[in-house]
């Protein structure tokens, strides 16, 4: 049994074990790799700075804890940003336990900025319905949004008495990890009344973005855990997202070294048959 | 009549609130905006029916012991756990948060970043160039998976623009033909549905 045999054989707890280290290596000695910014990422960095003081900005968490490594970090930096700006934020979610992962960045940032609640940022918590909610939400948003997420009613905010309806609303940031998400805020939000979108998904949804990219539809993306890092080396801070950058590149190069492997023993295998 | 007051009900709805869509009228608008709150109101009671159905299957196992019966237990214990915590302290409440925070996020991110083993593992033993087409795509990603973490533009300063052509030109081209295709279908699917010829969505009462 040569080399290239024992290795097409290899017990994948191996491979496993290898992922592990090459995660966990990176984390305890950081390599403080450069992190570029794309087009895209810039791209809504720069809309929400062209915003003016007060404008109101609505940060929609639409993932859950399983996406909440990938998705939390681009919360944080988005609201960082917002509220260095002084933007009033209405936090809500399409997933149910979207604005709860939502709040634990509010509470993390809000403090930072000694903004106040109900005047600078509001939770509106989950809103379920998809695509019909958001094509009323749009129209009249005192028809959906009747208290915030802990039943306190709307109307003794401030920020809940501003918004109105889709005309009220100056930017839309979905936090996106799949349906219903950044798809149905372009389709039933956008496209009926004009509001800008932009989005943060998670890495596997970002490819899918790009027709609406190109189309003007979104206003920029955040791509994964990349699209984060990117955002956080932009408003100046060392997020999770930057940290966890050294582990995305070595399992990243691991992977391409897997598939490299793969392929020489496929191009063997068809040379010895 | 079973089958007939739901075929109605879809039927009339249906295009009344397409209808609502190009007419500008104030009544149209009112109604459609109304049809819509209903529409959240109704979703309310889909969690009942979710709740039902997910305790019924759960019982059914533990009850027949087929086999991982014992995980059945447990998500009935923590859907009760859950449920009370949420009714006796409220969404805010301390219980609720403390097994959000320290039980569900955990939970929910360690089941997700399993994938990258995976991933890993499939890396190794399926990606593999068998044809030109498998092998156009596998330098595609190759490229994309380097160029899109820092040490590819550590590696070399162009990666990235070369990633961003890759999505923007081949990605988005492909992307809008599916769309385009899948749109279409969905339209056609939509008018099945409302003109009465596809009826899968009543069940065994609509064959």
């Amino acid at each position: 049994m040569n080399i290239l045999d024992r290795i097409s054989s290899i017990d994948r707890r191996i491979i496993f074990l290898l992922v592990a280290l090459a995660v966990i290596i990176p984390l305890l000695v950081p390599l403080g790799l450069p992190v570029d910014v794309s087009k895209p990422v810039r791209d809504v960095y720069d809309t929400i700075d062209s915003l003016p003081e007060k404008a109101i900005v609505v940060v929609s968490c639409d993932y859950d804890p399983g996406s909440e490594a990938e998705l939390t970090p681009a919360t944080v930096a988005i609201l960082e940003h917002c509220f260095r700006k002084n933007l009033r934020v209405y936090l809500m979610g399409l997933w149910a336990p979207g604005p709860e992962l939502g709040n634990l960045a509010l509470e993390a940032v809000a403090p930072k900025y000694e903004r106040v609640y109900g005047v600078d940022y509001v939770n509106v918590g989950y809103r379920p319905g998809g695509p019909v909610m958001l094509v009323s939400l749009g129209r009249n948003v005192a028809d959906l949004v009747r208290a915030d997420h802990a039943g306190v009613p709307i109307d003794s905010f401030p920020l809940g008495r501003a918004v109105k309806s889709a005309r009220d609303i100056d930017l839309v940031v979905t936090l996106s990890a799949g349906d219903p998400g950044v798809l149905h805020w372009i389709i039933y939000f956008s496209a009926r009344y004009g509001t800008r979108i932009a989005a943060a998904t998670t890495a596997i949804m970002a490819p899918q973005q790009y027709p609406y990219l190109s189309s003007g539809q979104l206003v920029g993306l955040l791509g994964g855990l990349k699209g984060a890092a990117e955002y956080e080396t932009l408003v100046e801070m060392t997020g999770r997202a930057t940290a966890g950058m050294d582990s995305q590149s070595i399992v990243h190069v691991l992977l391409v070294i897997f598939i490299i492997i793969g392929n020489i023993i496929l191009l063997y295998e068809k040379r010895r048959r | 009549m079973k089958q007939t007051l739901p075929l109605i009900i879809v039927f009339a709805f249906g295009f009344f609130v397409i209808i609502a869509f190009f007419v500008p009228l104030r009544a149209f608008q009112s109604a459609s905006q109304t049809f819509e709150t209903w529409y959240t109101g109704v979703l309310a009671f889909f969690v009942f029916i979710g709740i039902f159905n997910i305790v019924k299957v759960n019982v059914n196992k533990i009850q027949r012991r087929v086999s991982d019966w014992q995980y059945s237990i447990i998500l009935l214990l923590f859907l009760i756990l859950m449920m009370g915590a949420g009714f006796i302290g409220g969404s805010d409440g301390g219980l609720f948060n403390y097994l959000f925070e320290h039980m569900q996020i955990p939970l929910g991110a360690t089941m997700f970043s399993l994938l990258a083993f995976f991933v890993a593992s499939a890396a190794f033993r399926a990606f593999r160039a068998r044809t030109p087409e498998a092998t156009l795509l596998l330098i595609a990603a190759v490229i994309v998976m380097i160029g899109r973490v820092p040490i590819g533009y550590y590696i070399w300063r162009g990666f990235p623009s070369v990633v961003e052509w890759i999505m923007n030109v081949p990605n988005t081209a492909a992307k809008r033909g599916i769309l385009f295709g899948a749109d279409l279908g969905l339209i056609s699917m939509a008018l099945r549905v409302l003109l009465g010829i596809e009826r899968s969505y009543m069940g065994r009462g609509g064959e």
